[in-house]
Order: C-alpha cells, then sequence, then structure tokens
C-alpha cells in the first residue's frame, strides 16, 4: 500500500448522484410521496485525504456513505471508485471491491453481533474475503485488535460484546473496518454516541491510523468543529445538496454560503474564556 | 454457537423463568408426566401384565375398578388403566416434541428466508402460509384419514407440523424483517458476506430463541389434535394414546360407568397442555424486550 | 433563604452487584431566578439528581441520606401525593426529546390546557384563554398554530410546545434535562435562546442537566461539574471556562471540540468507566489523574476555595490555589 505519495487524484467521486425514497399509499398505487435525499450531488474525494462531510439530521450525509459502501444503490448518477464505475458491480467484481471499502457505523450497542466474540467479529471480513490462512488470520486480528488500543489483543478476543464499555465496542468496530487494510473508510457519526473524553480519543485513533495506512476516511458528521478538527476538507450538506466544499480552514474562516455561515454561528462557543 | 454469551444469557434467561410462577408450575407438572413417561418402559418389565396393549390379567375379563394389583383399575378387556397412561405420556410427549421440532425448524426455515429476501419470495411464501393457516387441520386430517385408512403415528407427526408451521413462520419473518438493517447485519454485507451466510450465522441465531418460545405453543396443539384423532378412530390403532383410551371408553359403552377409566387420560391431555402453555407464558417473559438489554455492560 | 438548598444528598441504586452509589454527598444551592447548570459525562449521576428533585427516582433507587429543601420544605419525605401537588405546580420538567411527550391524538392546546387545569381546577374560561396566549407567545409560537397536531409542528415547535407546558404553572423551579441533545444545531440555539429569555422574564429558579459544557454555559450563570457522583468544580461559568482548577475540568474542556479552542485540544488518557463502589475517601478520578501522586492515595479529597463563588473537590490544595498558569 502506497504510504507517503500522497498524489492528488480523485479515489472517490460522485457525479450528480441523486437517492429517491418512495411510499406508495397502496401496494400497486403511484408513489405518492418522493422523498430526495440526496439531490444530484457532486462529490470528489482525494486519496490520502480525510474528507469531511458536514449535515444535520435528515441532510442525508448518512445515505451518501451507505451508497459508497453500496449498501444501497443511487437512483441516479455515477459513483467512481478509483476512476471505475461502481453502480454495476456484482459478484466477485463487488465482493473484491468490499475489500477495498469498509465503513464504521454509528452506534456501538448495535454494530457487534451480541453472539460473536471479538475475535469472530473481526475475523468475519478476512473469512469471507478467503484472505490469508486461519493462523494468520488470528494474527492479524490479534494485531489490529492491538493498534486499536485494545491489548492485549488475545484477551480482548475471547470477550464478548456485552461486556465492553461504549468506546471498547467502537474500537472493535474499527478494528473490523481496517483488519483487512482497505482503501477507504466511511465513517458515519462514530463518536455521537459517545462521551467527549472517550471521542477524542478515538478521534486521534483515526487519525494514527489514517498516517499508518495512508488511507482515505470520509468522516460524516454533524458537528462542524469536529470536521474542522480531523479533516482536511469539508463539504457542507443541507437537505440533499451540497451547498460548499473547500478545505476545512477555509469553511471556517471564509464560509460563502449563508447556510454554512449560520452553522458557523449557531455552534456553541467556548467564548467565557475570551 | 453454543459459547459463552448463549450460556450467560440462557442461565438469566432461566433464573427469571424459574421465579415465575407460571414457569415453576409448568415445570413442576412437566416434571411429573416425564417421569410418568420413563416409567412408561420399566412398567411392562415388571410384569408382563402390565404391558398397556397386550397385557391381559388372566384374573380379569372385564373392566374393573381399582385394586391393589392395578391401581387405575383396568379395562374391558383386562389390560391396566395406569399401565396405559403411563404409555399415552410416552406417546404424547413423542408426538408433542417431535410434530413440534418438525414445524418449528420448517417454519423458521420459511420465515427467514421471506423475512431476508423480502420481495416478490416473501409475498408467495406468505400467501401460501396464510392459505394453511386457514385450513382446518383437523378436518383436514379426518379426510384424508378416510381417504388413505388409519395412519401410521409418524405419518400424522408429520401431517400436523406441515399443516402447523405457518404461525411460527410469521413470527419468525417479522423478527427477521427487524434483524435486517440492525447495523451489524449491515457490517456483514459491507465486509462481502453472503445471504446464506448472514442468515445462517447472525439472523438464526438471534431468531432461535423465539422459535422455542413457539415450539411449546406447537406441542400442545399437537397432543390436542393427536388426541382428538384418535377418539374419533382415525388414530394409529397399534398405538396406546389418551385419545385412543377415551376411544375405547366411549367404543365400548363404559363411558358413564368406569369414571376410573374415563377421568385420567382426559385430566392427563388437559393437564400436560396446560403444563407446556405455562411454560410459554413463562418464556415469553423472558424474551420480552423489555427485559432484554443489549447495550448492558457485565 | 434560596429557592432550592440540597445537602449531602446521596441517592443509591440497588443492582445486582451491591449498592452503587450514583450521588455521593451533592451540596449545591440556587437563588430565586437563578440558574446552575451539571455538566458531566454519562454515570456522573446528573440525571440522578434531576429525577430526584422531580421526585421521579426509579422503584430500586434509594435516597440515602441529606437534605433537599426546597422553598422551606422538604422533598425527601415527600410522599407520592404529596409529590402531585408540586410536580408541575412548583417543579417542571423539560426531558431529553420531550417531544415525545406530546400525545399524537391531541391537538397540542389542548395538552397545554390539561397541564394548566390540572393544578388550577377553578380557573375562567377567559382566564384560561388568556393563559394560554400568554404561554405561546413567552415561547414564540404562533397563535394561529395552537390547535394543530405535535406531527404538524416541527421539531424545535413541539420543544418549545413542551417548554411551554412546563411553564403553564407558573412554576418556581424548572429542571432541564439534555432539552436540546436530540435537535438540531440550529434548532439547539433557538431553544437555548428562547429558554434564556424564558426563565429571565419569568425569573423563574433552572438547573440545566447536559453532557455538553458549552450549552451548559450558554445558559446557567454558574456551573457544577460532575464525576463519578460527586460534584468536583463548582464556579461562575467564566471562572470555570477561564480557569479550570480541577484535573477532570480540565480533561473535559481539553476533549471538547468547539470552533474556538480546536487548538487547545488535549487528549486524555481515560479511564472509561470510573469506579463507583470505591471506598468512602478515596479520589474517584485518581485513575485517570494526570495530576495523582503518591500523595493522593494517603489522603481524601476535600473542598479547596479559590474565590467565593468557585471551588473544588481535591486532595491536592497547593495544585488547585495554582492553578495552571494560563488555563
Amino acid at each position: 500500500m502506497e504510504k507517503a505519495d500522497a498524489r492528488t487524484r480523485l479515489l472517490v467521486e460522485m457525479k450528480q448522484v441523486t437517492k429517491a425514497y418512495m411510499s406508495r399509499k397502496r401496494f400497486f398505487a403511484r408513489p405518492s410521496q418522493t422523498v430526495l435525499a440526496l439531490n444530484s450531488i457532486d462529490l470528489g474525494i482525494e486519496q490520502g485525504e480525510i474528507f469531511g462531510l458536514v449535515g444535520q439530521s435528515g441532510s442525508g450525509k448518512t445515505t451518501a456513505g451507505r451508497l459508497l459502501v453500496k449498501l444501497e444503490s443511487p437512483t441516479a448518477g455515477e459513483i467512481f471508485f478509483d476512476k471505475a464505475p461502481i453502480n454495476q458491480l456484482k459478484g466477485p467484481r463487488l465482493k473484491a471491491y468490499r475489500s477495498k471499502v469498509q465503513m464504521i457505523f454509528q452506534d456501538p450497542y448495535q454494530s457487534l453481533n451480541p453472539h460473536l466474540s471479538i475475535a469472530e467479529t473481526v475475523l468475519e471480513p478476512l473469512m469471507v474475503q478467503k484472505i490469508g490462512t486461519p493462523v494468520t488470520r488470528m494474527e492479524k486480528v490479534v494485531h489490529t485488535l492491538d493498534t486499536v488500543g485494545l491489548s492485549p489483543g488475545e484477551a480482548f478476543c475471547q470477550r464478548y460484546p456485552h461486556q465492553l464499555s461504549g468506546g471498547q465496542r467502537q474500537r472493535v468496530a474499527i478494528a473490523r473496518a481496517i483488519v483487512m487494510e482497505p482503501h477507504f473508510i466511511v465513517a458515519d457519526e462514530p463518536t455521537s454516541m459517545l462521551d467527549a473524553t472517550i471521542a477524542i480519543q478515538l478521534f486521534r485513533l483515526l487519525e494514527e491510523i489514517k498516517s499508518a495506512f495512508g488511507m482515505t476516511i470520509l468522516f460524516i458528521t454533524h458537528n462542524l468543529a469536529a470536521a474542522r478538527y480531523m479533516c482536511d476538507r469539508i463539504a457542507v450538506i443541507h437537505e440533499g445538496h451540497i451547498v460548499e466544499v473547500n478545505t476545512a480552514e477555509n469553511i471556517i474562516r471564509h464560509p460563502e454560503h449563508p447556510y454554512t455561515k449560520k452553522l458557523i454561528k449557531v455552534q456553541p462557543g467556548f467564548k467565557y474564556s475570551r | 454457537m453454543l459459547n459463552k454469551y448463549f450460556v450467560s444469557r440462557f442461565y438469566k434467561g432461566w433464573q427469571i423463568f424459574i421465579r415465575n410462577p407460571l414457569g415453576k408450575t409448568g415445570v413442576i407438572i412437566l416434571g411429573v408426566f416425564m417421569i410418568m413417561a420413563v416409567a412408561s418402559f420399566l412398567v411392562p418389565l415388571i410384569d408382563p401384565m402390565y404391558d398397556p396393549m397386550t397385557g391381559i390379567d388372566p384374573d380379569i375379563k372385564l373392566s374393573t375398578g381399582p385394586s391393589f394389583t392395578h391401581w387405575l383399575g383396568t379395562d374391558n378387556v383386562g389390560r391396566d388403566i395406569l399401565a396405559q397412561l403411563l404409555e399415552g405420556a410416552k406417546v404424547a410427549f413423542i408426538v408433542g416434541l417431535s410434530s413440534a421440532f418438525f414445524s418449528i425448524v420448517i417454519g423458521t426455515l420459511i420465515g427467514m428466508i421471506a423475512g431476508y429476501a423480502g420481495g416478490l419470495v416473501d409475498a408467495f411464501l406468505m400467501r401460501i402460509a396464510d392459505i394453511i393457516m386457514v385450513l382446518p387441520s383437523l378436518v383436514i386430517l379426518l379426510i384424508l384419514a378416510s381417504l388413505f385408512g388409519q395412519f401410521n403415528i409418524w405419518i400424522i407427526v408429520f401431517i400436523i407440523a406441515i399443516m402447523r408451521w405457518p404461525a411460527v413462520s410469521r413470527v419468525i419473518r417479522s423478527q427477521t424483517l427487524s434483524l435486517k438493517h440492525r447495523p451489524f447485519i449491515e457490517a456483514s454485507r459491507v465486509a462481502g458476506a453472503s445471504h446464506i451466510r448472514i442468515v445462517l450465522r447472525h439472523i438464526m441465531p438471534n431468531v432461535l430463541p423465539l422459535a422455542f418460545l413457539y415450539m411449546t405453543f406447537r406441542v400442545t396443539s399437537a397432543i390436542l389434535v393427536e388426541a382428538a384423532l384418535s377418539f374419533l378412530g382415525f388414530g394409529d390403532p397399534s398405538q396406546v394414546s389418551w385419545g385412543m383410551m377415551l376411544q375405547w371408553v366411549w367404543k365400548s359403552g363404559h363411558m358413564f360407568q368406569a369414571p376410573y377409566w374415563l377421568i385420567p387420560p382426559g385430566l392427563c391431555i388437559s393437564l400436560l397442555t396446560l403444563a407446556f402453555y405455562m411454560l410459554g407464558r413463562a418464556m415469553d417473559e423472558v424474551l420480552d424486550p423489555r427485559l432484554r438489554k443489549e447495550g448492558q455492560a457485565e | 433563604m434560596s429557592l432550592l438548598s440540597v445537602d449531602n444528598l446521596t441517592i443509591g441504586y440497588q443492582t445486582k452487584k451491591g449498592l452503587l452509589r450514583a450521588v455521593d454527598k451533592i451540596s449545591f444551592r440556587l437563588e430565586k431566578g437563578g440558574s446552575l447548570g451539571f455538566v458531566g459525562e454519562s454515570g456522573c449521576g446528573k440525571t440522578t439528581i434531576g429525577m430526584a428533585l422531580m421526585g421521579l427516582l426509579p422503584d430500586n433507587a434509594e435516597i440515602l441520606g441529606g437534605h433537599i429543601r426546597f422553598q422551606d420544605r422538604d422533598l425527601v419525605s415527600l410522599t407520592e401525593i404529596e409529590w402531585q401537588q408540586v410536580r408541575g405546580a412548583k417543579i417542571a420538567m423539560i426531558f431529553q426529546a420531550a417531544m415525545n411527550a406530546l400525545n399524537p391524538v391531541f391537538p397540542v392546546d389542548e395538552q397545554v390546557k390539561e397541564a394548566i387545569v390540572t393544578h388550577q381546577p377553578d380557573i375562567s374560561d377567559s382566564d384560561l384563554t388568556d393563559r394560554m396566549k400568554e404561554l405561546f407567545d413567552l415561547v414564540d409560537i404562533p397563535i394561529g398554530r395552537m390547535k394543530n397536531y405535535p406531527h404538524e409542528y416541527s421539531g424545535g415547535m413541539k420543544q418549545r410546545a413542551v417548554i411551554a407546558m412546563a411553564l403553564a404553572c407558573n412554576p418556581a423551579l424548572i429542571i432541564a434535562d439534555e432539552p436540546t441533545t436530540a435537535l438540531d444545531v440550529i434548532v439547539q440555539d433557538q431553544i437555548l435562546r428562547e429558554i434564556k429569555t424564558v426563565q429571565q422574564k419569568t425569573r423563574t429558579g433552572l438547573i440545566f442537566i447536559s453532557h455538553d459544557i458549552a450549552v451548559v454555559a450558554s445558559v446557567c450563570e454558574q456551573i457544577c461539574v460532575m464525576y463519578a457522583g460527586q460534584i468536583v468544580e463548582t464556579g461562575t461559568r467564566k471562572e470555570v471556562f477561564k480557569s479550570p482548577r480541577h484535573p477532570y475540568t480540565r480533561t473535559l474542556l481539553g476533549s471538547y471540540l468547539s470552533l474556538d479552542n480546536l487548538n487547545d485540544i488535549q487528549v486524555p488518557d481515560m479511564k472509561e468507566t470510573p469506579d463507583q463502589l470505591s471506598d468512602d475517601g478515596e479520589c474517584r478520578f485518581s485513575s485517570s489523574c494526570a495530576a495523582c501522586n503518591k500523595k493522593c492515595a494517603h489522603s481524601s479529597p476535600d473542598w479547596i476555595d479559590i474565590s467565593p463563588t468557585h471551588k473544588a473537590f481535591c486532595c491536592n490544595p497547593e495544585m488547585i490555589r495554582r492553578g495552571h498558569g494560563k488555563s
């Protein structure tokens, strides 16, 4: 995996992507209500960067993430990964795609199967993708658990999710996402259900992982300050539209769109220290 | 799959279960019947005269009341009633449990497939389930029996199972539907897991406790159907069961003359089905999501 | 006389592992019209305090000691019937995601009316209508929308309706437990302003509970920082932000991501769940404290005064008084 050469080329591209949800009142009736979760958005994420997607609930940010990991398909538009379109991927090609693109989910209490031990959870991607041998897989699992701060890895292997705290569970979720050393990770609000003192530790972990593995990360959040802290570039999304894209610093210092300006204005601040 | 998580949950569930008065009573009654079923193997060994089908007391040619040699008396051919009752317990368990087992195996598989696949597959399977569910199973069995002559007990078990899986499948399907969108299932999809793997490794363990709960209800209905069939004369004539005993009481005209013969099988049918029902209600409390907190650290 | 004064309050929960002291010897005062914020992370006991002040502790919780005096009345010994006189009328509560507290089958004005009529059954119709208009005005909901159903309101409007219900009987004290956590950042800003304006206009006492220290500071003048069931630092918002003294407060502030402090972020090395079953007298923060030294093992934490309004609970008075140079 290339690490140092952060060529600024687009790893992920979304072109005029639309995702519509239709609800029908009766089984055969025409759809009566169409919700446009994403309305013809364009997005480009460069290799090696942490890209932030900031929006409030209902803005479409989670939908964008789900489209990128192919949990859902766009209603219109094209998505490209490494210059190749992904909309029509099926079978072994889809499986290969999945080995390169992973996701960290928001809820640490729901994203781990309670019946599986930690080792089994982190092993699953390796087993499904038939990577390595049983021996090398276990070594990789233990090593990954150590990497995410669950040390000693062997001890954590035998535990079950209900024995772990929220922050520890989220570390397991991160371990599962990185065990295959994917090229691209979608982190969907990975800390919104955790306390601030735990969340900040996980942010640092994500930064370390990114540097060590050279991964590209899409960081989805509703917290503009978190995005500023973590990300190289930020896109602001509102009601299915991308309203502004810029470097993290410029978004905060020189916001252009009125919605961005509003978001900055309403952030609870630390003004009392000044 | 019998891992630490299952074991610890099972143990916790057991504690809740046994504290429930229905659970306690159900388990006690069930225990008594289980002893009876086991005893049915041993009794004929004491004396061949006690064999439920063929044991004939050389001294008795008619139905007699309870006595020292025959605690519950004898039937009209001289066979020991208690021995028949014990045999009936064995048969009830076999019929009830195997029939219930088959129906939950079928129901769980179909429920999981329908819930997970969704769309046309789901619609198709559920329509079949609906159709079978509204068929009156007893009537169908009677019709089949009168067409094909008397059935072997295992055929009866199988047919009851076929008629009764729809109820299980509905419940399993809803459970599957709610599980389908849970983040840990989506995480497996994102890792590239095949649908079969997801269904067997992730959905099934989460759905099995519910399947077992519904098994208890299936048992009661299986026992009742078999009893009704036998009583009406369509049961397996080579098997002694409680329903069969009732049939003999009736057919031999002893209905109102031999309460010691009439009451025990009827009472047993009621008590055993009641016991399973109580078990089901108590398990309900264990499985109620209100008590099942997933996000709790130990 | 303070509106609310709490002394040495200890509340425990009966769990399978024994008695868990969720709140341990808490003391604080709230004056009439004042605002006090409780900040802390999960498990610190802040929600338990809120529930205790409303008499809504769950069955397995028990007040083990201490006093709660509200308007010269002891709340600890109140029976359920007596609580029904106090709740709503004298002390009102706004919960998290309170919009779910609105009954979807009744129009909003009916629900607010119910709140008023429950405590003032003899109110005249004209007085009732006037009071309704006053309330909806206070929370900025247009009079024309009064008769709508809850699902016709936006999230922010629902929360404001709930605030109106809480204010319906002119309570002397409002307890707000994470009232904006479920809301959009833009709506949160509106609601916080609303709460502040309303509180200042009606001179109602306010206790604001949240895990978000900046949100608490935007509404409350006085802040209590909680950890593992104890208050570890209390001061005016300026004092706590400008010169936090307790190591936990500093950790909390250093972990908080806000647009104006991104350069001061310090990643702590914290244990996730504090030891709440530890003995009396031991510092509960010691296993995660950056400033913990051998002395802490031999001494008990105590209150150290920094200013008339600012104090911290620690074993190390010199460190606390010295401050840390620049905040």
